[in-house]
C-alpha cells in the first residue's frame, strides 16, 4: 500500500507511477542521450537495494561555484562513453545505465556516501536476477589513468554486460593540421636541402641526440622527473634518479671535453704558428683536464662510495 | 720536412712489417687475457657458482643438451655453445663439469669479443684503432656487467655475435663479397638463436643499406652483400623453431623485407636505365614507383586486416611508446633491466669513453665512407635505446668502444708523428727556432707526408723502403689511413715541438690509466658479487658474507619432500630448481600471465582467499625474501607492487592497486593501507619481527619506516624456516585441520581464544518491499 503512494510523492507525474522502476530509467536513459541526469529521488531510484541492472554514477560538481577543475576536464569523456553505450543493442543496453549527479542537484547523496572529492565514479553491480552480482559494495573507478574516455571505458566494459562500444572518435583538427602542414614543409624542404645536404648539418644533429640521450634525457620523460628538486638544489639525491636540470649540465660538460678531443686532433694541427699552437694545446688540455675532475666530482656526489677523484 | 723527435733509420721494411704484426699479435693477446681475468673477481673471491637469476635456466638446457644430444634439444629451445663445448671436451677425454664450463663460458667469450672488435674498428681506421676498441671493450664495466664468471647468460656471447656479424657485414660491403655476406647470415642465424635482441640486427643492417641508397650511395657491392646476408640469413633464422614464419610476418622483421624489395627495385631501375633512353625511363620510372607504392600499401593493410601480419607487438611498443609498457604489460615493465637509465649509470658502465665516443662520431663524419655511415646509425640508434632500458646499455658499449678508439686512436696520431710542418714563412720566425730544436737531430729524409693513400699501400712501401727511410715505413702504420689520406690535400698541418706533444699524450695516458683503475675497481665491486651471496663491508673494512640463500636452499632440500611444490615469486624459481631441487609454481621463463598473476594474486590477497589458492595449486612453502632486518632492498615488499599490478591485470575486481597505499603513499608501518595489512606477503614479511627488538620499535631498514610492536597473525601458514640474516623466510602450508574445523577457528581454540559468536545481522526493512 505504502509503495504506490510513495511513488506518486516522488514522481508528480502520475504516469510515471504506472511504469515500473526500470521502465521509467529507460524512459530517462532514452530523454537523456543515454545520460540520466540524476537528483536525490532519481538516485534513490537508480540505486534501489533491489535492482536487476547495473549503474555507473558519475558525481560531479560543474557548477561554476564549485570550482571544480578536474570535473570540468573528466565530463567530456563520461558523456563520450555514456553515448558510445547508447549504440550498444537494446536488450543489452537496458541492463546497465549510466548517470550523472551533480553536488548541487542532490547534495543528500553525497553526504550519505560520505563523499569530499568530486569527480568520482561508482558502478553499482545488480543485486537481483539472474546477473546478480556477489558483491554488494560498488566498485570505485579510480583515475590512475588520468581523465580520458578510453581508460574509463575499458574498465567499465568489466562492469557492463557486454563490452561498451566505445571508440576513440576520429581527431579531425588533428588530420586537418597534418594535411594542411604538407605543403608548408615542402615548402620548408626547398629552402633547407642545401642543409640536408651538407653532412655537418647531420652531424650536429647526431652529436646532439647521442650527447642528451646518454645524459639520462629518457630517464626524464619516462619517469617525469621534475626540472629541479623541491628547495632549489639541481642535483637529484641516489644513483638512480636524476632532474632534469642535470641533464642540461652533463650534456653539456660531455660536450667540452668532445670537444676539446677534437680541438686537440683537428684543429691544432691546422695551426701554422707555433706559439699559436702551443698556447691552444695547453689551454685545450687543461680544458679537458679540469672539466673531467668536474664530472668525475658531480658523479661522486651521486654515487657517494666512488672512491676515485681528481683535483676536485 | 723537419722532425720532432728521431727514428732509427737502419731497419729493413720486413723487420718493420714483422715487428709490427708481433706486437699486434702480444697486444691481442694481452687484451684477451686482460678481458678474462678481470671477469674472474667472482670466482675467486666466492666459487664456481653460477650468479643471477635468469641464468639457471640456461645452465638446466644445457644440462639436458649435453644429456640428450642436440636434436632432442633443438625441440625444446634454443642450442647454447656450453653442451657443444662440453661434449668436445669429453671427446677429447677431458672430464670438466659442465658448471664450470658454464661459469667459465661468459669470460672466454669476451675475448672473442675482444677479437671481434678489433676487426670490426680495423675496418673503420686501422689496426692501431682496432687494438685501442679491443681493449676497450674487453675491460669496460657496460660489457662485464653482463659477462662475469658466473653470469651464464646468453648476453655475453650475443655481443660477440653482434660485433662479428657486423663486422662481416662491413667486409661483405666494401668488397661486394657473398662470401662474406654468408658469413654475416650464418652468425645472424647463431644470434638468433642464442638472443632474442636478434630484433637489432634485423633493423641495423636494413638501416644502413636504406641510408646508404637514400644518400644515392647505391653500388652494386651494396646489392650483393645485402641480398646475400638476407635470404640466407632469414631462411635460416626460420629453422629456429620460436622463430619460425615471423620473420614475413611480424613488424620487427617487416623494414629488413621492406629494404630487400626495395633493393631489388632500385636494382632493376638501375638495369633498366642502362637498356632504354632516358626519357622512357623516366615514364617508366614514374609508373612503376605509383604502382608498386599502391599495391605494397593495400598488400600491407589487407594483411594486417586480415590477420596474417602479427600487430606489433608489445615488446617493440614499450621502446617507442614508453608509457606502453607500464600500462598495458607490467610483466614487461615490472623487470628491473627495463627501468630507463639515469646519467650515472652511463658513466659508471663507459666511464671516459662517454664522452670520446661523439668526438669519434665527428671523425666518423670527416671521412664518411659507407662503413663509417654504419656506426653513425649505430651510434644514435643505441644511444635511444640505452638511455629507454638498462638492459640495452650492452648494445650500446661495443659502438662506444669503437668510435672512442677511432677518436683516441686519430689523437695519438697526430701527437706521435715525428714529422713537423714548416713554419710559415712570416711573422713567427723568432719562435720557431727553440720549438724545431729538438728535432735537429734527425735527418729530414722522411717523407712521411708524401702524398699517399691507402689504396696504394704497396706502392707506398717500395718508395718508402727506396727512400731509405724505413721509420717513415713505421710511421704509416701508426698514423691513420685517414690522416694520410688528409694529409695528401694539406700537406701544411702538423704539431710543432716536445712539450706539446707530452703534454697532450701524458693526459691521454692519465685518462687511459684512470679508465683501466676504474673498470677494475667496478667490476670487483659492483659487478662480481653473485647475486646468491651478497657482501658488505664493516666499519673496521672487514669484509661479511651473507649467505641467506644458499643456506635456505639447502635446508629446503634437506628438509623437504622431494615433491613439495614451493611457491615463490617468479625471480627465484631457477634457483629454487637448480639449488634446492625443488618444483616450484612458475619460475622465471615462465611469460604465462595467468601463471604469474596467480601467484601475485595469492601474495597481495588477504590468508583466507590465499589460502584455497595455494591449496588448489598443491603449494607446500611458501618462499618470500624479506630484507627489512639487514637493509636488503631487492626485497619482495619492494617488488610487492609489480605483484599487485600484475594480478589486477587478470582480476581487477578482486585486486587493486590504490587499495595499497594510504593516501597515495606506500607504507608498511602502522598507516599502512587495510588491504597491505592483510596482505600474505606483508603478513609473512613481517611475521614475529618485532620479536628480534625487544619491546622496542622494530625498524625496516629498507623502507626506513617503523613497523607496529602488535606484528600479524598467521593462521593458514606456519614459519618453517628463516635464514640467518632474515633474507629467505619460508613457510609451510597448514594441512586441513584433522577435526574438520576452519584453520582460524581452530587456531584460536589452540590459544585458547573463546570463540566469537557472530551476530546475526540486523536486517532492515527494505522500502516499499
Amino acid at each position: 500500500m505504502l509503495w504506490p503512494l510513495l511513488a506518486l510523492s516522488l514522481f508528480p507525474l502520475s504516469l510515471a507511477a504506472q511504469k515500473s522502476v526500470h521502465e521509467q530509467l529507460v524512459d530517462l536513459a532514452a530523454a537523456g542521450n543515454g545520460l540520466i541526469q540524476l537528483n536525490d529521488q532519481t538516485y534513490d531510484l537508480l540505486a534501489s537495494p533491489k535492482r536487476d541492472w547495473s549503474a555507473a554514477v558519475h558525481f560531479t560538481a560543474l557548477h561554476p561555484q564549485r570550482r571544480c577543475a578536474p570535473c570540468k576536464e573528466f565530463e567530456p569523456a563520461f558523456t563520450a562513453v555514456a553515448k558510445a553505450w547508447a549504440n550498444a543493442p537494446k536488450e543489452q543496453r537496458d541492463k546497465h545505465f549510466f548517470a550523472t549527479l551533480d553536488f548541487d542537484d542532490g547534495p543528500a547523496v553525497f553526504q550519505k556516501l560520505g563523499m569530499s572529492s568530486a569527480p568520482g565514479v561508482h558502478v553499482y553491480p545488480p543485486t537481483d536476477g539472474p546477473n546478480a552480482s556477489a558483491k554488494k559494495a560498488p566498485f570505485k573507478y579510480d583515475f590512475q589513468n588520468g581523465f580520458e574516455a578510453g581508460p574509463l571505458a575499458e574498465q567499465l566494459s568489466v562492469h557492463t554486460p557486454i563490452p561498451i562500444p566505445y571508440k576513440a572518435p576520429f581527431n579531425w583538427a588533428r588530420a586537418g593540421s597534418i594535411v594542411s602542414l604538407i605543403p608548408i614543409i615542402t615548402l620548408i624542404f626547398r629552402f633547407i636541402k642545401p642543409a640536408l645536404q651538407n653532412r655537418w648539418v647531420w652531424a650536429a644533429g647526431t652529436i646532439a641526440t647521442s650527447l642528451v640521450m646518454t645524459s639520462g634525457y629518457m630517464f626524464t620523460r619516462i619517469r617525469g622527473a621534475p626540472y629541479t628538486g623541491p628547495n632549489g638544489g639541481w642535483i637529484a639525491q641516489g644513483y638512480q634518479n636524476q632532474y632534469g636540470q642535470e641533464v642540461q649540465v652533463i650534456a653539456v660538460v660531455y660536450g667540452i671535453l668532445a670537444g676539446s678531443f677534437l680541438m686537440l686532433t683537428v684543429v691544432t694541427p691546422r695551426q701554422l704558428s707555433p706559439t699559436r699552437q702551443r698556447t691552444q694545446v695547453y689551454l685545450w688540455t687543461a680544458v679537458n683536464f679540469l672539466v673531467f675532475s668536474i664530472l668525475v666530482s658531480l658523479f661522486r656526489v651521486k654515487n657517494p662510495g666512488y672512491p676515485f677523484k681528481l683535483i676536485l | 720536412m723537419p722532425a720532432a723527435y728521431p727514428l732509427p733509420s737502419d731497419l729493413s721494411p720486413v723487420t718493420v712489417a714483422n715487428t709490427a704484426s708481433l706486437l699486434r699479435i702480444i697486444a691481442l693477446a694481452l687484451i684477451s687475457g686482460a678481458a678474462i681475468a678481470s671477469r674472474l673477481f667472482a670466482v675467486i673471491n666466492f666459487e664456481s657458482i653460477i650468479h643471477e637469476f635468469d641464468p639457471w635456466f640456461n645452465y638446466r638446457a644445457t644440462k639436458v643438451l649435453a644429456s640428450q644430444g642436440f636434436y632432442e634439444f633443438w625441440n625444446w629451445f634454443d642450442p647454447t655453445a656450453c653442451g657443444v663445448i662440453y661434449n668436445l671436451l669429453h671427446a677429447l677425454n677431458l672430464p670438466v663439469d659442465i658448471r664450470n664450463i658454464c661459469v667459465l663460458l661468459a669470460p672466454g667469450f669476451s675475448a672473442l669479443t675482444a677479437w671481434a672488435t678489433y676487426m670490426f674498428t680495423k675496418e673503420m681506421k686501422d689496426e692501431s684503432a682496432g687494438l685501442l676498441a679491443a681493449a676497450f671493450i674487453g675491460i669496460v664495466p657496460g660489457y662485464i656487467s653482463r659477462s662475469v664468471a658466473g653470469s651464464y647468460d646468453n648476453e655475453a656471447i650475443a655481443i660477440f655475435l653482434l660485433m662479428f656479424t657486423f663486422f662481416a657485414w662491413i667486409k661483405a660491403l666494401k668488397q661486394g663479397s657473398a662470401f662474406w655476406g654468408t658469413i654475416a647470415a650464418v652468425f645472424y642465424f647463431y644470434m638468433v638463436a642464442a638472443w632474442g635482441g636478434y630484433a637489432f640486427i634485423t633493423n641495423m643492417i636494413p638501416l644502413h643499406a636504406l641510408v646508404l641508397m637514400l644518400m644515392g650511395r647505391f653500388t652494386g657491392r651494396l646489392y650483393v652483400a645485402y641480398s646475400s646476408w638476407y635470404a640466407i640469413g632469414t631462411l635460416s633464422s626460420m629453422q629456429v623453431p620460436f622463430v619460425g614464419f615471423q620473420p614475413v610476418r611480424t613488424s620487427e622483421h617487416m623494414a629488413a623485407l621492406g629494404v630487400f624489395g626495395l633493393l631489388q627495385i632500385v636494382a632493376f631501375g638501375q638495369l633498366v636505365r642502362a637498356h632504354v633512353s632516358s626519357k622512357q625511363f623516366q615514364e617508366l620510372l614514374l609508373a612503376a614507383v605509383i604502382s608498386l607504392g599502391l599495391i605494397g600499401f593495400f598488400g600491407i593493410v589487407g594483411l594486417t586486416y586480415k590477420g596474417w601480419i602479427a600487430p606489433w607487438t608489445g615488446r617493440f611498443y614499450s621502446l617507442w611508446d614508453t608509457g606502453y609498457a607500464k600500462k598495458y604489460i607490467p610483466i614487461i615493465a615490472s623487470v628491473s633491466e627495463h627501468q630507463p637509465t639515469a646519467w650515472p649509470s652511463f658513466f659508471m658502465d663507459l666511464h671516459f669513453l662517454i664522452f670520446l665516443f661523439p668526438a669519434g662520431v665527428v671523425m666518423c663524419f670527416r671521412t664518411l665512407r659507407d662503413e663509417h655511415i654504419f656506426v653513425i646509425i649505430y651510434a644514435v640508434v643505441a644511444s635511444y635505446f640505452a638511455g629507454v632500458m638498462v638492459r640495452l646499455m650492452l648494445t650500446l658499449t661495443p659502438v662506444v668502444c669503437v668510435s672512442a678508439a677511432v677518436a683516441l686512436s686519430s689523437l695519438m696520431d697526430t701527437y706521435l708523428d715525428p714529422t713537423e710542418p714548416s713554419v710559415e714563412d712570416d711573422k713567427s720566425e723568432t719562435s720557431t727556432t727553440h720549438s724545431t730544436g729538438t728535432a735537429s737531430a734527425s735527418r729530414p729524409a722522411t717523407p712521411a707526408t708524401s702524398k699517399k693513400t691507402k689504396k696504394n699501400k704497396e706502392k707506398e712501401k717500395e718508395a718508402a723502403a727506396s727512400a731509405g727511410g724505413v721509420l717513415s715505413e713505421l710511421v704509416s702504420n701508426v698514423t691513420s689511413s685517414a690522416a694520410a689520406a688528409k694529409s695528401a690535400t694539406t700537406t701544411e698541418r702538423g704539431v710543432f715541438g716536445m712539450d706539446t706533444r707530452l703534454v697532450v699524450l701524458l693526459n691521454s695516458l692519465g685518462l687511459l690509466l684512470f679508465f683501466v683503475v676504474h673498470c677494475t675497481w667496478v667490476t670487483s665491486n659492483a659487478y662480481s658479487s653473485p647475486s646468491v651471496v651478497l657482501s658488505s663491508t664493516s666499519s673496521d673494512g672487514g669484509k661479511n658474507l651473507i649467505d641467506d640463500f644458499r643456506e635456505a636452499y639447502h635446508w629446503l632440500r634437506q628438509n623437504t619432500a622431494e615433491d613439495a611444490v614451493v611457491m615463490s615469486w617468479w625471480d627465484y624459481g631457477y634457483q629454487i630448481a637448480g639449488m634446492a631441487d625443488r618444483p616450484t609454481l612458475v619460475d622465471n621463463n615462465t611469460w604465462n600471465n595467468t601463471h604469474i598473476a596467480t601467484v601475485g594474486k595469492a601474495m597481495s590477497s588477504p590468508e583466507d582467499i590465499a589460502y584455497p589458492i595455494l591449496r588448489k595449486h598443491d603449494v607446500s612453502y611458501v618462499l618470500i625474501i624479506f630484507g627489512g632486518l639487514i637493509g636488503y632492498s631487492g626485497d619482495d615488499i619492494n617488488k610487492f607492487l609489480w605483484m599487485v599490478r600484475i594480478a589486477q591485470g587478470v582480476w581487477p575486481d578482486e585486486i587493486q592497486e590504490p587499495n595499497y597505499f594510504n593516501r597515495g603513499e606506500y607504507r608498511v608501518d602502522s598507516e599502512a593501507s587495510p588491504a597491505m595489512r592483510d596482505s600474505l606477503m606483508y603478513k609473512m614479511s613481517y611475521y614475529r619481527f618485532a620479536e628480534l627488538f625487544g619491546g622496542q620499535q622494530p625498524m625496516d631498514r629498507v623502507r626506513g619506516q617503523h613497523v607496529p610492536i602488535q606484528g600479524p597473525t598467521l593462521d593458514y601458514l606456519e614459519e618453517a624456516y628463516t635464514s640467518e640474516n632474515w633474507i629467505v623466510r619460508i613457510y609451510e602450508v597448514k594441512k586441513d585441520d584433522v577435526l574438520g574445523r576452519d584453520l582460524k577457528i581452530a587456531n584460536a581454540f589452540n590459544q585458547g581464544k573463546k570463540r566469537k559468536r557472530t551476530k546475526p545481522m540486523s536486517r532492515r526493512k527494505a522500502i516499499g518491499a
